[in-house]
């Protein structure tokens, strides 16, 4: 009782070095003190390094600005971020968009055409997307192809467009 | 990313603690306010898992998800854990005694828990949402359910991996709801949360069971390793899945030496919540009860009725989201191939099993947790100790064939899987492991330190 006692307080039983030795119970404390001890050494070593990169990393979002931190995954799909900002200023929450590509991006990497219309569907929440809709994301598509009345409200210097076709 | 969002989910996550302390009361009981504040993490996850729960299974229902919902459905949860501990006339609490106190390593490894804890909030606090699958869909789904109220049908159909659970998203819907809007970047701040009051709930546990520098060493072991201190604040299911499934498998493990039945029954819904969350949670829930049977078959006439009955709890917590995707036509929940095609690929056997094995022991992921965790099983075996180490044991061991028979079925999946950590699955399944290793490696090595895995005190709590 008394050793349970000190035990659970996270004192040290008294135990006579040699009985470590001792099969089973003896080799088994032993390997309790070992395992401890290799569990604390290399959590110590590993806590300095998550607090480092713990720190490097709240450093790092501190200095980014309310856009990089709101676009964040959407960097490395999406060529500028003010279409999708105009985008989202443009289309009335309750309406319906699609996004259309084309290889006429300019600085377009392999991602953006498989994915814009994914980061598109998440950061213009709530609306929705659709085929048929007539508010229209232009990703270096041809214009001429939408169809007639095709009012662009936002051209951007990398080609991507932003605009309505008439209803 | 303002102070009205991190108030919130204050208020949220308070509210949480609230919501689970009324569980905890009826499922339990406490005699002491100290008591109380001892298990605060324990009745912080129960909250979340309560929520998460009742909350997915109303929106499965088609109940209107607001502000009002989620506040009426927590005081319900709260109120029914209070009435059913005056039917089971649980004590009024007193003051009680202080703690005892835990010693000076004890103490220090604990103090660096807090830095480390302190220092993840801070890289929280303004992260950008970078993670591919939380943008994706794990955050889509959870903007579809703040914004239209429940589960809107367009974007649930649409979206990647339309048959996952809804548990997380749900979880994240009623954070954006107590932040005022749909702010992806303090939402990492709710995963800290959760991170925290998996921690606390594990020390509120096992800090009656076992010395504090067991506790604390291997806790600080587990969120330190590498793969912890990068995802665990993703916006998306993986860590929250673990947290899940490890506080379910300590709390049966307890169950098995103890048998204090608020053990089993706070396990039932946490086996719930996993399986609410990610579709391996299926698998890991059917992992904890296969060993509690195994491991309690001395006793199997009063064990398994109890552990058949806890599965069948957590199965009908689970089945209305299942009805829900079925009714909707929405598949790729299971292998293309059923249950049974891995047999027609027998080729992918061994590279499907080197490839969890090499990722489950990646030192530049895990550390050394889980060799630690073996040696640790080896010696509660070598010691005496038999129902801790053989729960363990097969937990481990089922989880990582699992494991194995998923990425052997799902044939979509190039073997051996050698892709980066950040795209790598079997990198996230073998997560629950390490996570959990921190309630249960302590526990093994008390149990071997001791030469037994009997209660120390009958009411250890």
């Amino acid at each position: 009782m008394a050793r349970d006692r000190r035990a659970a307080a996270g004192v040290a039983p008294k135990t006579d070095v040699s009985s470590f030795l001792d099969w089973p119970h003896g080799i088994a404390r032993l390997g309790v003190a070992l395992c401890t001890a290799a569990a604390l050494a290399t959590g110590l070593v590993y806590f300095a390094k998550a607090v480092d990169r713990l720190g490097d990393t709240a450093c790092t979002n501190a200095a980014q600005n309310f856009d990089d931190r709101e676009f964040a995954g959407g960097n490395a799909l999406v060529v500028a971020n003010r279409p999708l900002y105009e985008a989202r200023a443009l289309i009335p929450e309750n309406e319906t968009y699609r996004v259309v590509t084309g290889p006429g991006v300019e600085g377009a990497t392999e991602l953006t055409a498989s994915f814009i219309d994914h980061y598109a569907r998440y950061f213009l929440m709530p609306r929705r997307p659709s085929p048929d809709a007539l508010w229209i994301i232009c990703y270096g598509c041809d214009p001429a192809g939408l169809g007639d009345g095709f009012e662009v409200l936002l051209e951007d210097e990398a080609g991507i467009l932003v605009g309505r076709l008439a209803g | 990313m303002t102070v009205r969002s991190l108030l919130g989910l204050a208020a949220l996550n308070l509210f949480a603690v609230g919501v689970g302390a009324g569980l905890l009361w009826g499922l339990r009981g406490w005699r002491s306010w100290w008591e109380l504040a001892r298990l605060a993490g324990l009745a912080y996850m129960l909250g979340v898992a309560g929520l998460g729960v009742v909350l997915s299974l109303l929106l499965v229902a088609g109940v209107p998800f607001s502000l009002a919902t989620i506040v009426l459905t927590g005081l319900a949860l709260a109120a029914a854990g209070i009435v059913v501990g005056f039917r089971l006339r649980r004590a009024r609490p007193s003051l009680g005694s202080a703690p005892r106190r835990i010693g000076l390593v004890g103490a220090g490894l604990a103090a660096l828990v807090i830095v480390y804890l302190e220092a993840l909030f801070r890289a929280a606090r303004l992260s950008g949402l970078y993670a591919f699958d939380a943008w994706s869909f794990w955050v889509p789904k959870a903007k579809a359910i703040y914004f239209f109220g429940g589960l809107d049908e367009q974007f649930f159909s649409e979206l990647p991996n339309a048959t996952y659970p809804p548990l997380v998203p749900t979880l994240e819907a009623t954070a954006f709801h107590f932040m005022g809007s749909a702010d992806v970047v303090t939402l990492h701040v709710q995963f800290w949360f959760f991170l925290a009051g998996f921690v606390a709930a594990v020390a509120g546990l096992l800090a009656t069971r076992v010395p504090a520098v067991l506790l604390w060493s291997f806790a600080l072991l587990a969120l330190v390793s590498p793969r912890v201190v990068g995802r665990t604040l993703e916006p998306q299911a993986d860590f929250t899945l673990d947290y899940l499934f490890a506080l379910a498998a300590l709390l049966v493990a307890l169950w098995l030496i103890e048998r204090q039945p608020w053990q089993l029954a706070s396990a039932t819904l946490f086996l719930g919540a996993t399986m609410l969350t990610k579709r391996e949670g299926q698998l890991l829930a059917a992992c904890v009860i296969a060993a509690g049977l195994a491991a309690s078959w001395r006793e199997w006439r009063s064990a398994w009725p109890r552990l058949v009955l806890a599965s069948a709890c957590a199965i009908a917590l689970a089945l209305p989201w299942r009805a829900w995707y079925v009714s909707h036509d929405l598949t790729g929940e299971f292998p293309a191939s059923g249950a049974t095609g891995f047999l027609d690929n027998l080729d992918r056997a061994w590279p499907s099993l080197q490839s969890v094995l090499s990722s489950a022991f990646d030192a530049g992921l895990w550390t050394v947790v889980l060799p630690l965790v073996i040696a640790a099983i080896a010696l509660a075996f070598i010691a005496g100790a038999r129902v801790l180490p053989l729960f363990a044991t097969l937990v481990y061991a089922l989880a990582l064939a699992g494991f194995t028979w998923g990425i052997w079925s799902f044939t979509e999946l190039e073997v051996p899987i050698e892709q980066d950590e950040a795209i790598n699955p079997v990198v996230r399944l073998t997560a629950g492991l390490i996570v959990l290793s921190a309630a249960l490696a302590p526990l093994l090595l008390d149990a071997a330190w001791r030469g037994t895995d009997r209660p120390r005190r009958p009411e250890a709590g």
